[in-house]
């Protein structure tokens, strides 16, 4: 092989390898300049913050999903644990608001547990765990509450729509999540540890990583966001809807996470570019409603950012 | 399907943890039970015996064809001595579905009839199954809320060979009549849309800029209410245009993400048809939130839920137009008649209620 032949290999190494990691990016700028020229009424304010509040729970699904994905696992529960934390609000709401927030999120946490339980310690396959934990989930939040019931609490509806410095609480709780997400990537021991056991968890065993207590961790942690998304959801339609809350959910997180530059094989995690990942599957809604476009256009839409993105990773994994 | 996560669980064993988080799922489920039981006692807003609230045929929308026991085969009964199967095609976990099963297990009790009921959860191939178990377990009258229209033959045939009548309601079959099924006892889809394109002229005195929320894209339902809302707007009412159709696939969630988009994008938008309650009540706390007063875009819904109607006293929906669920005494009447030898209508098509801003207050107690 010629030297030349060698560079030019290794600048498309790199081109392949810049898309991954900021192609996301590229792709947010490109449809807020579409929708900034041709939707009317895109720059407001108060547009900004319909996004921002429709995009919040796919958000802290994401980074969840983000988690579970570098670890080389998935998880298809999350849609059925968000209607799982719903019908629990709705139960408890009798103790108070704060009561029956905090017991949805600790069923969410424990419904990640068990599949990180399964996972980690049965060694079952994360795809059929979750995968009977998103039929059995949503089948028991929809015996415990069968039907739509509404929510009518002050301190709900306040967190579902109200705001606080011109920002809504939803786009906070958002906003803190990204943040503790970070800093558990960044800072802390267990952040290194899961990035191990998704590049190798063999090797990651051999020198001495409490693999199983991270992997369970894990899908505990995608659990709870999970359960944080169905409270946001919750509150903000005002109602508990086992039945719809979070339906294919897990389809638009993966896509965010795949997008963002976080490989489906894990060994490496991208927490902004997973956020920008959700921004995008949120703005791709957005602009085909807005344009009135066929719904079913939206879902091809999707299929073809999730293609595009896959075959980038793709590519990359072979050089 | 359902299985608990646990059972799949092949080697190593190592319970302790995965136990402990279960039993900890399990017994925050069984606290919070007697309070569910509670709750739903409450608001039973089912039910089909209530005065004023049975349904009632439409004598000019109906067909000519009757079906009689000679022309279908098989011998005459009496219902008190039969076993009747149902068969429901969705989950009970919206206000129509709920009240429909209701009225029919409250009209079997009320006639001291042998009631076996199946639910198909919207899965089309567990519904053939559930009739054929139906059968198996002795059903000598069916009747059918199909998911579906079409893919009926086998089973229909199958009925037939024993000459089982059959009483689809709410969602017809795709069959020949007196020959494949009895009877079909429901809504003109068709008619719905084109009343609640009455109540939308009436609100915007025909002039106007409206949005749709569609249900759930394939169903006919959707197709219908759809055409019928088309076809008259066009043809009463020139100066309303029609600007924005996007799917909310039936669920509150879905009406109240569309509309939060739709007044982002169309800030001056009139009037918004919502093809069911839910949507449309999704609609109010989408527009609610955007900051709107209450009547300031004009809604028009279908179902006729109580929560919907109520929207209308409170002055946010202007109209629904009602789609009875209370099917129980007309399709036990129809199979009482069959048994007994007599003419039964081959299509029987109900009077569906509708409310607006005059009669909603008065006419809440029959909204289900």
């Amino acid at each position: 092989m010629s030297a030349a032949s060698v560079m030019a290999r290794v600048d498309r190494d790199r081109a392949r390898s810049w898309l991954q990691d900021y192609g996301v990016y590229v792709g947010v700028a490109a449809i807020v300049l579409f929708n900034v020229v041709f939707t009317p009424g895109f720059v407001s304010l108060e547009n900004f913050r319909v996004q921002a509040v429709q995009a919040a729970p796919i958000v802290v699904v994401a980074l969840g999903m983000a988690l579970v994905i570098a670890t080389g696992g998935i998880d298809l529960s999350v849609g059925a644990v968000m209607a799982l934390s719903a019908a629990f609000v709705s139960l408890y709401l009798g103790y108070g608001p704060l009561v029956s927030v905090l017991v949805a999120l600790l069923v969410g946490a424990v419904a990640g547990a068990v599949n990180g339980t399964i996972v980690a310690v049965a060694g079952v396959q994360a795809i059929i765990v979750t995968l009977a934990m998103m039929i059995a989930g949503r089948g028991l939040a929809l015996v415990l509450v069968p039907q739509l019931e509404g929510i009518r609490n002050p301190a709900l509806r306040e967190f579902g729509s109200g705001s606080v410095a011109g920002v809504p609480y939803v786009v906070w709780v958002a906003a803190l999540m990204v943040a503790l997400v970070l800093f558990l990537v960044r800072r802390t021991l267990f952040g290194r540890r899961l990035v191990a056991v998704g590049g190798n968890r063999r090797a990651a065993e051999l020198s001495g990583l409490p693999v199983r207590r991270t992997l369970l961790l894990v899908y505990t942690l995608c659990g709870a966001l999970a359960a944080v998304a169905g409270v946001m959801t919750t509150a903000r339609l005002q109602a508990s809807d086992p039945n719809s809350v979070g339906l294919l959910i897990e389809l638009s997180a993966i896509t965010a996470v795949v997008v963002g530059g976080t490989p489906l094989s894990g060994g490496r995690v991208r927490v902004a570019g997973t956020v920008a990942g959700a921004i995008l599957m949120q703005l791709l809604v957005a602009t085909l409603i807005k344009h009135n476009l066929p719904p079913s256009w939206t879902q091809m839409a999707q299929t073809a950012v999730i293609i595009a993105a896959v075959y980038v990773a793709r590519e990359r994994g072979r050089s | 399907m359902q299985h608990d996560p646990q059972e799949t669980e092949p080697r190593r064993p190592r319970p302790a943890l995965a136990a402990a988080a279960a039993a900890a799922a399990v017994l925050l489920a069984v606290t919070a039970c007697a309070r569910t039981e509670e709750d739903a006692s409450e608001d039973d807003g089912g039910g089909g015996g209530g005065e004023g609230q049975e349904q009632v045929l439409d004598e000019a929308a109906a067909g000519d064809e009757t079906c009689t026991l000679d022309e279908y085969g098989g011998e005459g009964f009496d219902l008190t001595d039969v076993r009747v199967g149902f068969s429901q095609s969705e989950a009970e976990s919206n206000p129509f579905r709920i009240t429909e099963t209701q009225s029919i297990v409250d009209e079997a009790e009320e006639r001291g009839v042998d009631l076996i009921t199946s639910n198909a959860q919207s899965d089309f191939a567990q519904q053939i199954n559930d009739v054929q178990d139906l059968m198996s377990q002795g059903a000598e009258v069916l009747i059918i809320a199909p998911l579906n229209s079409d893919g009926w033959k086998p089973v229909l045939d199958e009925a037939a060979a024993e000459d089982i009548p059959i009483i689809t309601v709410d969602r017809a079959i795709n069959g020949t009549a007196c020959e494949d099924f009895v009877t079909f006892i429901g809504s003109d889809f068709v008619e719905q849309g084109r009343r609640a394109a009455d109540q939308m002229i009436d609100a915007l005195d025909g002039e106007g800029e409206v949005a749709v929320l569609l249900g759930a894209a394939g169903n006919n339902v959707t197709t219908e209410r759809t055409e019928g809302f088309q076809e008259r707007i066009e043809a009463e009412a020139p100066g309303i245009e029609i600007v924005f159709e996007q799917s909310g696939d039936f669920t509150r969630e879905g009406g109240q993400s569309v509309t939060e988009q739709l007044v982002q994008s169309e800030p001056d938008i009139d009037g918004i048809y919502a093809q069911n309650d839910e949507m449309g009540i999704g609609a109010v706390t989408a527009l609610n939130g955007a900051g709107k007063e209450s009547g300031e875009v004009s809604i028009v819904t279908v179902d006729g839920t109580e929560e919907a109607v109520q929207h209308i006293v409170d002055g946010w929906i202007h109209g629904v137009v009602e789609s009875n669920p209370r099917f129980g005494p007309l399709a036990f009447e129809a199979a009482e008649s069959f048994g007994a030898g007599e003419e039964v209508g081959t299509e029987l098509i109900i009077t569906d209620r509708a409310y607006d801003p005059s009669n909603a207050e008065e006419e809440l107690p029959h909204a289900y």
